[in-house]
């Protein structure tokens, strides 16, 4: 039977109104190369640089307040032909233009005003100096990054502690520092010091939430970073109240248990010297306790690995002995780790940023709901027991060492 | 009735009109009738196909008796083998030697009977009563033998038409499988399908069409296999071609196809005889025509077009692994420059971020949009294949490297167009010379541009939108009563197996359930 | 009748089509409004009840409209409870219809315009979208049945490789406790996540175009639980990576979901584009239903020829996803649309089932 055309005349016709409607514009065609690409934002506090004085006192500047700085980091065509058409190693590979103002989206797009406009699709990193972060609500500064749909959720957040800017400088021709810290938050499975990457939604889950949580710190000098330490931003007033350093952090890391590698040092107790514990895997239990009114919490970390490391003569690793000795020594190390942690963050800080909080939410709900409020206050003063436990594996391919 | 159309055929020509007297008219008569005088005879079918170069009339006398007789054939058309070793002698020569005991006695005439019954041994004799189906059957290729004294001529069977050899096709190689291809001539075609073991229940229906140039046309099915509804519907549909002439199959497929409004084929051709066996077994039906060596298939859904096979004639894990790769293929040759244009124009935050980096380093530079470039990369691409194939042979396939390698390199230096999009254009241009039916490719080939307009507007929705639109056509398309899209849809598990995948021969147990055949199982 | 005999759907298309029609825009918006109403991450129970009770009431309509095989239901309810206030009821559902057509067509505008489209007038988006909807069903059940049915394993394939990549930010923790605050606020976002259901009414004018008819408790059945799977697992990995205080401030959680990950090195790092596709093809295919379903029911109610009807209800259909001036608006108008097709479709085929039992043996029920 063949098809009825009845019904294609008016189809035609509709069609073709549509179509020629069509033609007035591919409206949101915006060639690929004709962007700038932007990967990543440092906000600092207000500073005009010097080009924006220039351009302001040339030119009419706007109506704005100067409370902080933006610097941008992007990748212009010019650049990304450079780069992959192979120019010549001397040519930076990015470019970081700044504005200042209050408004974070303004700033933006005055930047239309000076280059091609900047997409935020691809931004892998933003970085906030600790500065801002001790004056503003981080709710108030994250408001436009989290409501605009171009800013993908899955962007890294970190703190610095000088000005953010320097933190996407490189000296290193050929690098893009957006994508260096981006590379380097991947490396939880090497060290225990530093946090599990937070993305930008999770970020927006915790300060909703009203819990106190870290943000990874980042130290920039003469164009190289490091990843160090934490800062300690409070649930209630979303601002950055304190900072844990790197062994302060490793703590944290052993108390959450969310290490996926690293390295613990610590040392012989007989002989001084040094053991070094490499983890393959950490494991910990926190278990709250409620007896009436009084909550107490219970930590248990258990931990696999193997001895990578050692400067103790005599030791005989393929005796159990001397693992055993070395277990011990690791535990120790451990328990000293965890109890400085503890200590800032109950006494100094009085924040809860090791999810103690969390595990009395699941453990039991309704004992949660009713101290909820004032958590990080009732925490500083909740007693903690922890126990350690380690086992060492094997230690590599080399053993023993002749008395 | 045939004579009197003839008749005014004739009379409208000019030659002689109606409004001529009945002398006239009976004289008409006689002259179609053969007379008693073999000269007048002669003159009469002189005057009929005499002026043509290739008739050619050889007198002669049967045997040693005298009588006079003629033989009259096409040269080129005839088998002049038969004649020279078989007729000629058997009338002359071999005719003496038989009855040259009887020879005194046949004076005057010779009946037309005795030669055909007694004397005459080869395979087709029949008579013919009138001049101008004598005329029509020399022209075909028969040869005439007019005898002295007789009323009627005898017409024997000694077409041979000059045909090519038996070679593989060339639009349809194979790795494995059988490299026979049809030819132009119908018997030799239809000699394929016969060959092939099917005897009792293979039925070969024969048609005439094209009402100016007579071709024949056979209509091939299995007896017992094949739905009768649809050889109705067929055959049906043959008889209402209305042409005056029918030079090759895809006339035929053209006039009896669905909806000729769609870009997709819905008829199949073919040139390989095992491709048709196959199709009829599964409950089709084949049609081959006169003067082509491309048959056609009916009804044809859109897997049927992605196959071949030799998907079945090698195992079932390379089966399988050749057919997915023919599925990727087609989408990609369908969609990737739409994709290319969506992404590059319109959403650059989709794509992963070095890459973005690498396309705007390549880019920079390029004066014209997305959609211009892909464009003018694909519509060059389209001239040259199209050139290609008009070229004489040893230049053809130099052509094409030249055309791709150079003018690609030459665009790209020139800033023209940019490396990505050379690699696009050339991944879908490979892709669609993967699928096994030319006029499927094309198809996609086609259809490519409305696609690639509607990402140049609307980005990757349009592309969805274009997706959308063309699964709904392809829905609604039916070929022959049979949905163009099963076995997809409606969901029919079972004729999955040979879908996408090639299962194990030891599994595909059923015919196809679509076909609404009579005898649904395969195996015993 | 209307219907022309060649126009039959099988089974499997009957809970295809019911299965496209529920999914919809509630992918994307589920996560929220359930976890808004209930608070716990317990939503996914909320989730399971609300298929059940769907269940039930497509059961009850299932049976009321097999007692009158080869009519829909605009035909058999004049039966029921005679002309006037039958037609008024089947304009009602027309007009319900309409607006869920309406409605699935203003989310598509929106969110594409969001986020693939910025520039583009959104006249122009609905209207191709309209356009391709009128093509398809101007052909008949019969191919939207088919279409539905390859939509499907794509939207399947898709949805499952996108969702189940999310695994990465994936944590467990974010859905404890369970049942840590008791059944009530559990009970509280069942009525939400019950409207997100809201499809299987469609079966009211499918049962006369099946070809079994008595299979169609189980095409109902399997129609309601696939969506019911979806959904769960939506929601467990939209609350398991964005934990509920983080859920209830996203506008389009499920999308959020998929952005907030990247896995280098795959084709796409990023895989919402995926997700937009299903879920275009999902909303098209809702909007495509629906449409169809408004038509026949005015081209049965004024016994002429459906395809006038079809041209005839697409300004009106532009015009209805005109009305919400804002996307709040445009959330409102959900929920309204939700609470009709609760007594509508929840309340009253119970009813009818009853009068027209009640009504007694004149009618042959298929069992």
């Amino acid at each position: 039977m063949k098809q009825s055309h009845n019904n294609i005349k008016p189809l035609f016709v509709t069609l073709s109104v549509i179509l020629i409607l069509s033609l007035t514009g591919c409206w949101s065609s915006h060639e690929i190369e004709e962007q700038n690409l932007g990967i990543g934002v440092a906000f600092d506090k207000g500073k005009e640089p010097f080009i924006e004085k220039e351009l302001n006192e040339q030119g009419e500047g706007y109506l704005k307040k100067d409370l902080f700085t933006s610097t941008y980091q992007i990748i212009t065509p010019q650049v990304a032909s450079s780069t992959t058409k192979q120019a010549g190693p001397q040519q930076k590979s990015y470019v970081n233009v700044s504005e200042t103002g209050d408004s974070v989206l303004q700033m933006a797009r005055e930047l239309s005003l000076r280059r091609q406009p900047l997409t935020s699709h691809h931004m892998k990193v933003i970085v906030i100096s600790e500065k801002l972060a001790k004056s503003y609500d981080l709710e108030q500064l994250f408001d436009q990054d989290l409501r605009d749909n171009d800013f993908r959720p899955s962007c890294l957040v970190l703190i610095t502690k000088g000005r953010a800017s320097n933190s996407l400088e490189t000296k290193t021709a050929g690098e893009i520092p957006a994508f260096r810290l981006l590379g380097i938050a991947e490396n939880t499975y090497r060290t225990t010091r530093i946090l599990p990457p937070m993305p930008l939604i999770k970020l927006e889950a915790k300060l909703k939430s009203g819990s106190s949580f870290l943000l990874q710190n980042v130290v920039s000098v003469n164009g190289e970073v490091k990843f160090a330490g934490a800062s300690v931003i409070k649930g209630k007033t979303h601002k950055m109240t304190g900072f844990l350093n790197e062994d302060e952090l490793e703590g944290v890391t052993w108390i959450t248990g969310k290490g996926k590698g690293g390295v613990l040092k610590s040392f012989d107790k007989e002989t001084g010297q040094l053991i070094l514990y490499e983890i393959e895997s950490m494991k910990s239990r926190i278990k709250p306790r409620v007896k009436g009114n009084n909550i107490s919490f219970d930590v248990t970390i258990e931990s696999e690995g193997r001895l990578s490391e050692t400067w103790v003569v005599p030791g005989d690793t393929f005796k159990n002995e001397f693992l055993k000795k070395a277990e011990k020594s690791s535990e120790k190390e451990v328990k000293r780790l965890v109890r400085n942690v503890l200590e800032k963050m109950q006494k100094e800080y009085q924040v809860d940023v090791a999810g103690f909080g969390n595990q009395l939410r699941i453990k039991n709900p309704k004992v949660w709901k009713k101290v909820k409020k004032n958590w990080d206050q009732t925490f500083s003063e909740t007693p903690i027991n922890y126990h350690v436990k380690l086992t060492i594996n094997d230690y590599g391919t080399s053993g023993s060492s002749k008395k | 009735m045939k004579m009197k159309e003839w008749k005014s055929k004739i009379s409208k020509k000019g030659k002689v009109t109606n409004n001529d007297k009945q002398e006239v008219d009976t004289s008409q008569d006689s002259t179609d009738q053969f007379t008693d005088n073999f000269i007048l005879n002669l003159e009469l079918v002189r005057e009929e196909i005499g002026h043509n170069w290739d008739v050619h009339f050889r007198e002669f006398n049967i045997g040693r008796t005298g009588i006079r007789s003629i033989v009259i054939f096409v040269d080129g058309l005839s088998d002049k083998d038969l004649i020279d070793k078989h007729i000629m002698p058997s009338l002359m020569v071999n005719f003496s030697a038989e009855y040259k005991h009887d020879l005194p006695y046949i004076k005057g005439s010779i009946s037309t009977e005795f030669i055909k019954n007694e004397v005459l041994s080869i395979s087709e004799v029949e008579k013919v009563g009138s001049i101008k189906e004598l005329a029509s059957k020399v022209l075909t290729g028969s040869t005439a033998l007019l005898i002295d004294g007789s009323l009627d001529a005898l017409i024997l069977g000694t077409t041979k038409l000059k045909t090519r050899t038996i070679e593989e096709p060339v639009s349809e190689a194979l790795v494995r499988g059988p490299r026979v291809g049809f030819t132009e001539s119908l018997s030799d075609n239809t000699s394929f399908l016969r060959g092939s073991g099917e005897n009792e229940n293979l039925s070969l229906v024969k048609f005439q069409v094209g009402k100016h140039s007579k071709k024949d046309l056979v209509v091939a099915y299995i007896k017992d296999i094949v739905d009768p509804e649809l050889v109705q519907e067929v055959e049906n549909r043959i008889k209402k071609i209305d042409i005056d002439n029918v030079p090759e199959s895809g006339y035929v497929e053209q006039l009896i196809e669905d909806n000729y409004l769609s870009p997709f084929p819905q008829v199949q051709n073919t040139e390989r005889p095992d491709r048709v066996i196959a199709a009829l077994m599964e409950g089709r039906v084949a049609i081959l025509l006169d003067g082509t060596p491309f048959a056609l298939i009916v009804p044809v859904t859109l897997s049927m077009m992605l196959q071949s096979p030799e998907d079945y004639y090698e195992r079932w894990i390379p089966g399988t692994f050749i057919r997915l790769l023919r599925y990727l293929a087609a989408v990609l040759a369908l969609f990737t420059p739409s994709l290319y244009i969506a992404f590059i124009s319109f959403h650059s935050g989709l794509i992963p971020t070095k890459l973005a980096i690498s396309i705007i380093g390549n880019r920079s530079g390029v004066p014209f949009p997305a959609l211009i470039e892909a464009l003018f990369m694909e519509i060059s691409i389209e001239i040259l294949r199209e050139a290609g194939l008009r070229l004489p042979k040893p230049i053809g396939p130099a052509m094409g490297i030249v055309g791709g390698l150079i003018i690609g390199e030459a665009a790209v230096q020139a800033g023209i167009v940019s490396p990505v999009l050379v690699i696009v254009v050339a991944l879908t241009a490979i892709s669609s010379f993967a699928i096994p039916q030319y006029s499927t490719g094309f198809t996609l080939r086609i259809l490519r541009y409305p696609a690639m307009f509607c990402a140049a507007t609307f980005g990757l929705y349009g592309v969805i939108v274009f997706f959308l639109f063309m699964t709904s056509h392809l829905v609604k398309l039916k070929s022959f009563g049979v949905p163009y899209l099963s076995p997809v849809v409606p969901y029919r598990l079972s004729e999955w197996k040979d879908l996408m995948v090639r299962m194990p021969l030891m599994m595909m147990k059923r015919r196809p359930k679509m076909m609404h055949t009579k005898n649904p199982i395969r195996k015993g | 009748m209307i219907l022309s005999p060649k126009d039959q759907i099988t089974t499997p298309q009957a809970a295809v089509i019911v299965i496209n029609f529920i999914l919809g825009s509630g992918l994307l918006t589920l996560p929220r409004s359930a976890t808004e109403k209930v608070h716990t991450p317990d939503v996914w129970i909320s989730v399971i009840l609300g298929g059940i009770l769907t269940m039930i009431a497509g059961v009850i309509m299932v049976k009321l409209s097999q007692k009158f095989p080869q009519k829909t239901f605009y035909q058999y309810c004049n039966e029921i409870i005679g002309k006037w206030v039958g037609g008024l009821l089947s304009l009602f559902i027309i007009c319900y219809f309409l607006l869920t057509s309406g409605f699935q067509l203003r989310s598509m505008a929106e969110v594409i315009s969001y986020l693939l489209l910025e520039g583009t007038p959104t006249w122009a988006i609905t209207m191709i979208f309209m356009w391709v909807g009128l093509y398809l069903i101007i052909g008949g059940i019969n191919p939207i049945a088919r279409l539905f049915e390859i939509i499907l394993p794509l939207t399947v394939i898709f949805f499952l490789v996108v969702v189940f990549m999310s695994i990465k930010i994936f944590e467990i923790d974010n859905l404890r406790p369970v049942l840590g605050e008791g059944v009530i606020p559990v009970l509280k976002g069942v009525k939400t996540t019950a409207l997100a259901f809201t499809g299987p009414e469609i079966m009211l004018l499918l049962i006369p175009f099946m070809n079994h008819p008595q299979k169609a408790v189980k095409a109902l059945l399997v129609g309601v639980s696939i969506p019911l799977i979806f959904y769960v697992i939506t929601v467990v990995m939209v609350i398991g990576a964005l934990s509920v205080e983080g859920v209830v401030t996203r506008t389009w959680p499920t999308l959020d979901l998929i952005r907030s990950f990247e896995v280098s090195g795959l084709i796409f790092e990023r895989f919402e584009s995926l997700l937009l596709v299903v879920w275009i093809m999902q909303i098209f295919s809702s909007f495509t239903i629906s449409y169809y379903a408004a038509a026949l029911g005015l081209a049965q109610l004024s016994k002429k020829s459906i395809h006038p009807f079809m041209f005839g209800l697409l300004p009106i259909l532009y015009i209805i996803a005109m009305i919400p001036k804002n996307i709040n608006d445009q959330f409102k108008i959900g929920d309204f649309i939700g609470n009709v097709a609760l007594w509508l479709f929840g309340l009253l085929p119970l009813l009818l089932l009853i009068i027209s039992r009640i009504k007694g043996g004149k009618y042959e029920t298929i069992t």
